[in-house]
């Protein structure tokens, strides 16, 4: 039964994989329609426990790199060729550009309503990364994307804020970040301590791609 | 002579005797009126008040059953106790910070994040509490910008020896000794308190510091020697000494880690005046004062470093105040003083450096009274200070009493608060959560420079080059009210309050150090409003019952947020993810107010000594946590829910000066442990009390 699952997974993804290769070397029959997708509790460096000594929580310290075209996620043992455009890890997101990589990546945070961004403005100027004092999507709290409440160590998305994306590839992308917590819930300050500890560093985010390489989604 | 009064001082509360009884009468009160010190800084019938005044009582304070002053101001109208820092008051919907705290006219020191802890006080030996609304900085200066609490010990003569026990619901023990000598030259009062809780535990594994073992010990000494007939000398002393232990353990996915905590807050009270009178039109006083509160936290985490905490606030004032009634018609107070004020703090850069201030005031106010149903107050006091611009506080007042059953009174004045010592001079790195630091904006600059020099800053904000000498903030305040007695068994008032904020000191950001964290300090920013209507209302039924109640409606909000959701700059988000546009009327202005706050009182009591009361509290919802993350409270973001609470307490005053009492307080058992930590569960208490009075 597994064998029979694992083998229609490696079809479809045949498939998809061919029906790609069509698409993009097709060049006279450009895919205009921006592409939109929901990804769903993306692992940020979850935390694994409390340090017996210290009482502070602790992780892996990993990130997790991202490919928006494809809208997967790239194995970290499989970044080398800059196939990602995003890597998460806690609040911290890096492009690939800058400090962070060797392609075309870059960003900045739009304030306005996700549906509302039709056209990126065209004196918009990208960031690219620039560790250690500054990134692209800066992850300085209450500057960029989220709020971290110290009292109750709670990460909220900032509504109204877009994180605009150029590729590695130099093709456009927007991303609202809707919820820092497993399953997209809210957490409050009367959440447990658990689930503030465990249910965060999962990133759920909506996400329009345009292929063409325009900047009009 | 000397010795004798020595002799006094050490064993006064021991001796008692009662012969050559000094009767000082009330000098006002004799028709029934009460008299009101705080609205005017002299003695004022009620009736003749120009500005919104609520009295509490020795009786209330005994029927209600009420120990430390939050038990009493929690029942007032427009008053609210917050949680966090121990118990604050918030008063017309301004911030703790914003009421000034006297006893006998003197203030109290040493806050915590802006919060007095008024569970510091013990109600034993309290005449009244007097509470004025309005901003009533041209009397007192700094801090008066909500309001004015002051709480008058009592210096009756009628009671030579008083003890009172009590003991309720977790373990928690009141004693106290209130002792009286009077002799034709001296008065003395001693009081003595014990008070001790083992604390509660609404929540398991949880640091807040209303839920550990208290002790508390009070003393208070009082002292008044006639020179001559129109000159005497008053001497006070009060001490309140406070002992908290915590001991937490958190428990998480099988480790524990424990911790030791200790806490011993000190307070320590001393008041010296002379008084003269040259004449009935002319008299003056000297006062001096001094007070210093210490409070010493230390933290010991098994297997970590151990966290020390302390606070030195010293506070040193001398003053002259000259009251002259030039005429029937016209009175003035003439006033004059000056503060010295020091606070030592390990979260200042060296907790052995005392960052300082003085500050020189002038007073003046006038009353004339053209009509007799019209009177009109205007004063005006002037602060000049060494750390921070100087502040003129005007205010006017007047009261119109169109017959024997209708009174209005109006006041306009404008209240300032200081900026305190640690958005001065704060410094302070919170290595348990994220690194960030706080920097008072006095010294923000300098330190920041230091750390940009070493190469650990990462960004610097526009406002950072901003950061200069900070502002008092300072309020516009608006009082109308109404008072209305249709026949002598019913008393209707009713309040509109709209007061002005500007100058808001609030944290910032300046910057951020190269590893992300941020960096804060403190700057002149915020616009804020809070405007309401108050009604009280007081119905004798019969001689023995009565009823009570005060409602309280109130709106705030945050001009600049105002300004930012009207240009569709802010957004929210629902529980799904979605975003929108913040609209307005989604908007709830100010966190931790409550839209709608009422009280509701019946009274029984009777001829031979038998009391009885049932008391309702009641508050709305209010915003508590910013969920959708745009930093703006709207109906999106997460309230306490509201709540009713009940009291009740009944009991019996025997004519040989026995008092029993049995009460039982939040009879409904409400409870809320992430947001009132204040309010404990069901308590029971019994109460017995003993006094010797003298007969007139």
């Amino acid at each position: 039964m597994k064998k029979l699952f694992t083998q229609i997974t490696f079809v479809s993804l045949l498939t998809m994989t061919l029906f790609a290769c069509t698409k993009t070397s097709d060049t006279t029959v450009v895919n205009n329609t921006p592409v939109t997708a929901t990804v769903k509790d993306l692992v940020a460096d979850t935390v694994l426990g409390l340090d017996a000594k210290t009482g502070m929580p602790y992780s892996a310290g990993i990130y997790t790199f991202f490919n928006i075209e494809k809208n997967t996620i790239i194995p970290s043992t499989d970044t080398a060729n800059g196939n990602w455009d995003l890597a998460f890890k806690t609040t911290k997101i890096l492009i690939n550009g800058g400090t962070s990589g060797n392609a075309l990546g870059g960003a900045f945070i739009y304030n306005g309503l996700f549906d509302d961004l039709k056209t990126i403005p065209a004196d918009s100027v990208f960031k690219v990364d620039n560790a250690p004092s500054s990134y692209a999507i800066t992850y300085v709290n209450d500057n960029g994307w989220y709020h971290y409440d110290y009292a109750t160590n709670i990460v909220t998305p900032i509504p109204g804020r877009i994180l605009v994306i150029r590729t590695a590839k130099g093709k456009y992308a927007k991303i609202e970040i809707t919820s820092y917590c497993k399953g997209g819930v809210n957490l409050t300050s009367s959440s447990s301590f658990n689930d503030i500890l465990f249910k965060q560093r999962y990133y759920n985010f909506k996400l329009t791609y345009q292929p063409n390489g325009t900047k009009i989604f | 002579m000397g010795k004798h009064i020595l002799i006094l001082l050490f064993f006064g509360p021991l001796i008692t005797f009662g012969q050559r009884v000094m009767v000082v009468k009330d000098t006002l009160a004799s028709d029934g009126d009460s008299v009101v010190v705080t609205a005017t800084r002299s003695e004022r019938k009620l009736s003749n008040i120009t500005v919104p005044v609520t009295i509490i009582n020795a009786k209330m304070i005994q029927q209600n059953g009420a120990l430390r002053l939050t038990d009493i101001l929690k029942e007032q109208t427009g008053l609210t106790m917050t949680s966090g820092f121990g118990a604050g008051v918030q008063l017309q919907g301004l911030n703790p910070d914003y009421t000034i705290i006297l006893i006998n006219g003197e203030p109290l020191v040493g806050r915590t994040a802006g919060v007095l802890d008024l569970n510091r006080i013990a109600l034993g030996n309290i005449k009244k509490i007097e509470i004025v609304k309005g901003p009533s900085s041209s009397l007192y200066g700094s801090e008066a910008m909500a309001g004015v609490i002051n709480i008058i010990t009592d210096a009756s003569t009628s009671i030579p020896l008083q003890a009172s026990l009590r003991y309720g619901t977790y373990n928690t023990l009141d004693a106290s000794i209130n002792n009286t000598l009077v002799s034709k030259k001296l008065f003395y009062q001693g009081f003595y308190n014990y008070y001790n809780t083992d604390g509660y535990s609404i929540r398991p594994n949880s640091n807040n510091r209303v839920t550990t073992p208290i002790t508390r010990l009070t003393t208070s000494q009082q002292f008044k020697y006639n020179l001559t007939e129109n000159t005497n000398l008053v001497f006070n002393t009060r001490l309140t000494d406070e002992k908290i232990i915590s001991n937490i353990a958190v428990s998480n996915g099988g480790v524990t880690i424990y911790s030791n905590g200790k806490e011993h807050n000190t307070d320590i009270n001393l008041t010296g005046s002379l008084n003269h009178r040259f004449s009935n039109d002319l008299k003056t006083s000297f006062r001096s004062y001094l007070t210093n509160y210490v409070s010493n936290q230390d933290l010991l985490t098994l297997s970590g470093a151990p966290y020390t905490d302390l606070l030195n606030h010293l506070f040193q004032r001398v003053e002259n105040q000259t009251d002259w009634t030039v005429s029937k018609k016209i009175t003035g107070i003439f006033g004059a003083g000056a503060v010295w004020e020091g606070v030592k703090s390990s979260r200042y850069d060296s907790e052995k450096v005392r960052k300082n201030n003085t500050i020189q005031y002038g007073f003046t106010q006038w009353e004339w009274t053209p009509l007799e149903k019209f009177i009109v107050i205007g004063g005006v006091r002037f602060d000049q200070n060494a750390s921070y611009a100087s502040a003129w506080s005007p205010k006017l007042s007047m009261l119109y009493k169109l017959n024997p059953q209708h009174k209005i009174k109006l006041s306009i004045g404008q209240g300032f608060k200081a900026p305190d010592f640690r958005q001065l001079y704060l410094d302070f790195t919170n290595a348990a959560a994220g690194n960030y630091s706080v920097f008072g904006s006095a010294e923000a600059q300098k330190v920041i420079g230091q750390l940009n020099s070493l190469g650990q800053i990462g960004t610097l904000y526009s406002n950072y080059y901003l950061l200069k000498s900070l502002q008092p903030e300072s309020s516009t305040g608006i009082h109308l009210s109404w008072d209305w007695e249709p026949n002598p068994k019913t008393f209707i008032s009713v309040q509109a309050f709209r007061n002005d904020i500007k100058n808001l000191i609030q944290v910032q950001q300046v910057g951020a150090y190269t590893s992300g964290a941020q960096i804060f300090s403190y700057l002149n920013i915020g616009r804020a409003y809070t405007q309401g209507l108050e009604l009280e209302t007081k119905y004798q039924w019969n001689s023995d019952w009565s009823l009570s109640g005060g409602y309280q409606f109130i709106l705030t909000g945050d001009k600049d947020e105002i300004t930012q959701i009207k240009a569709g700059t802010v957004y929210t988000r629902d529980a799904n993810g979605v975003s929108s546009r913040l609209s307005l009327s989604d908007y709830v202005g100010l966190p931790n107010i409550s839209k709608h706050k009422a009280q509701f009182k019946i009274n029984y009591v009777t001829k031979d000594g038998y009391f009885a009361n049932t008391r309702f509290v009641y508050r709305s919802k209010w915003a508590v946590n910013n969920t959708d993350g745009n930093q703006v409270y709207d109906t999106g973001d997460s309230f306490a829910a509201g709540y009713l609470s009940l009291y009740s307490s009944v009991g019996k005053n025997y004519s040989n000066g026995l008092s029993l009492q049995v009460g039982c307080d939040n009879m409904t058992n409400y409870v809320d442990a992430n947001n009132l930590s204040n309010l404990p569960g069901r308590t029971f208490y019994f109460s017995i009390k003993y006094q010797i009075i003298n007969k007139k």
